[in-house]
């Protein structure tokens, strides 16, 4: 039989899989915290009205707030020196980099 | 020769083209025989078989001759074979075969006794064609196809050959043995087409949804390895951008922009919302908020109308449950 189901079942650590918790909770609740804000950041609305808006946007569970994910290094779930546009950490990047697996990475010399 | 022919063209004309046809006639003979001649050469194209059915027949003919010891006439010879073949041919061809049979330079009688008789062998091979006597093999070998047994009946054959089954005295029942129990058991209840006696015709389609609608391992196996042998890699430049294109790597040229945007809301959707508002009261800072929401939607390019429809749905939901709240104040 095919298997359908990915074959590493598990993350590298612990940390990664929170991570992977909280980015998925920050999607299902995207919408929502978008439109309290909407209420709660604006000038129009009575104040009462935002001060509700306040605590409900704090009753929602705590990995649903986007600033809680942290870019880690996607393969050894490094948390700093992660260069963004290849979600890598520094020590993987140049390891690729200079086993000429990288596209369009080059040595820099001038 | 034709220089003279056009200056008598000014005498009236009956005369004029008798006379030219007189004096083709006279002129025109040298490459009539020069036709005949061409005629007779080309006789000799004739192939081996025909030679051959064209001995058979000539030898039929003095079998025919000798056996009948009748007077020797072209018509008796026709009237004999006529009733050994018990069919009468189509009297167009036989002027035809007495036509081609004159212009010849040869024995007219037998060329045409010949030509008659492979016509009749001609209408005698469509006669039977026709009935369906003849074994084209051809046409047998073209229908039939490999039979591909699957693993169920595999599994069946292999089964067969060593059987549990116990007979009365106690001994085990080969195969091989000849019994009417095991005749019976080879051949399954099941198979063939039903008679439809104690129940009623069941509907067959049915059945043959349910034969399709379930391939199984083996045939999606069969189905994948008969794609990669015929997925030939690429010749050159073009079949591979074919290729690409077919997968989904290279667009479509000339690029369309809306490629993946497929809505069918057109821009006034995205644009007057207003229609949306009405569960909202008319004043107030709700009314003035809402319609800042509006005025933001409507320059989000990047939402679906339905999805814009949800957002100030949800925002008439919130605020009906607050309304309680709201009237305190």
């Amino acid at each position: 039989l095919p298997c359908s189901v990915p074959v590493r079942s598990h993350y590298v650590d612990w940390r990664m899989l929170r991570d992977v918790k909280r980015r998925k909770l920050a999607y299902e609740y995207a919408d929502e915290r978008l439109r309290i804000n909407a209420i709660r950041k604006n000038a129009i609305l009575p104040k009462e009205l935002q001060e509700v808006a306040d605590k409900e946007i704090a009753a929602l569970p705590r990995d649903s707030c986007p600033s809680r994910i942290h870019n880690r290094c996607v393969l050894t779930s490094r948390p700093r020196g992660v260069r963004r546009r290849w979600r890598l950490s520094r020590i993987v990047f140049r390891h690729f980099a200079d086993h000429a697996q990288m596209s369009g990475v080059q040595r820099a010399m001038w | 020769v034709r220089s003279a022919e056009k200056d008598t063209s000014a005498a009236p004309k009956d005369n004029t083209t008798a006379e030219e046809s007189k004096r083709q006639e006279s002129t025109a003979g040298a490459p009539k025989q020069k036709l005949l001649d061409l005629i007779g050469n080309m006789k000799v194209e004739v192939s081996y078989r025909k030679k051959l059915q064209l001995l058979k027949a000539s030898e039929k003919k003095k079998q025919a001759t000798n056996q009948l010891e009748g007077p020797d006439s072209e018509g008796h010879q026709r009237s004999t074979e006529d009733i050994q073949r018990g069919k009468p041919l189509n009297p167009d061809l036989v002027k035809a075969a007495s036509a081609v049979a004159s212009s010849l330079p040869l024995d007219k009688k037998q060329t045409e006794s010949e030509l008659l008789a492979q016509l009749r062998r001609h209408e005698e091979t469509t006669d039977k064609q026709k009935k369906g006597e003849t074994v084209n093999i051809r046409n047998v070998i073209s229908e039939m196809t490999v039979k591909r047994e699957s693993p169920a009946q595999r599994g069946a054959r292999i089964s067969g050959r060593i059987s549990l089954e116990l007979d009365e005295d106690g001994e085990r029942i080969r195969p091989d043995r000849f019994s009417p129990k095991s005749f019976d058991s080879r051949r399954s209840l099941k198979v063939g087409k039903r008679l439809n006696i104690f129940t009623k015709a069941s509907t067959e389609p049915e059945h043959k949804l349910k034969t399709v609608s379930s391939p199984t391992i083996w045939d999606l196996e069969f189905a994948k390895e008969i794609a990669a042998i015929t997925a030939q890699p690429p010749r050159n430049g073009f079949e591979e951008m074919i290729q690409w294109t077919k997968e989904g790597i290279l667009w479509e040229f000339p690029i369309d922009n809306e490629i993946g945007m497929e809505e069918d809301a057109e821009f006034h959707e995205h644009i007057f919302l207003e229609r949306h508002l009405e569960g909202f009261p008319k004043e107030g800072p709700i009314r003035h908020f809402m319609e800042l929401v509006i005025c933001g939607l409507s320059k989000n390019p990047y939402l679906t109308v339905k999805q814009k429809i949800e957002h100030i749905e949800w925002f008439e939901k919130y605020f009906e449950e607050k309304k309680e709240f709201l009237q305190e104040m």
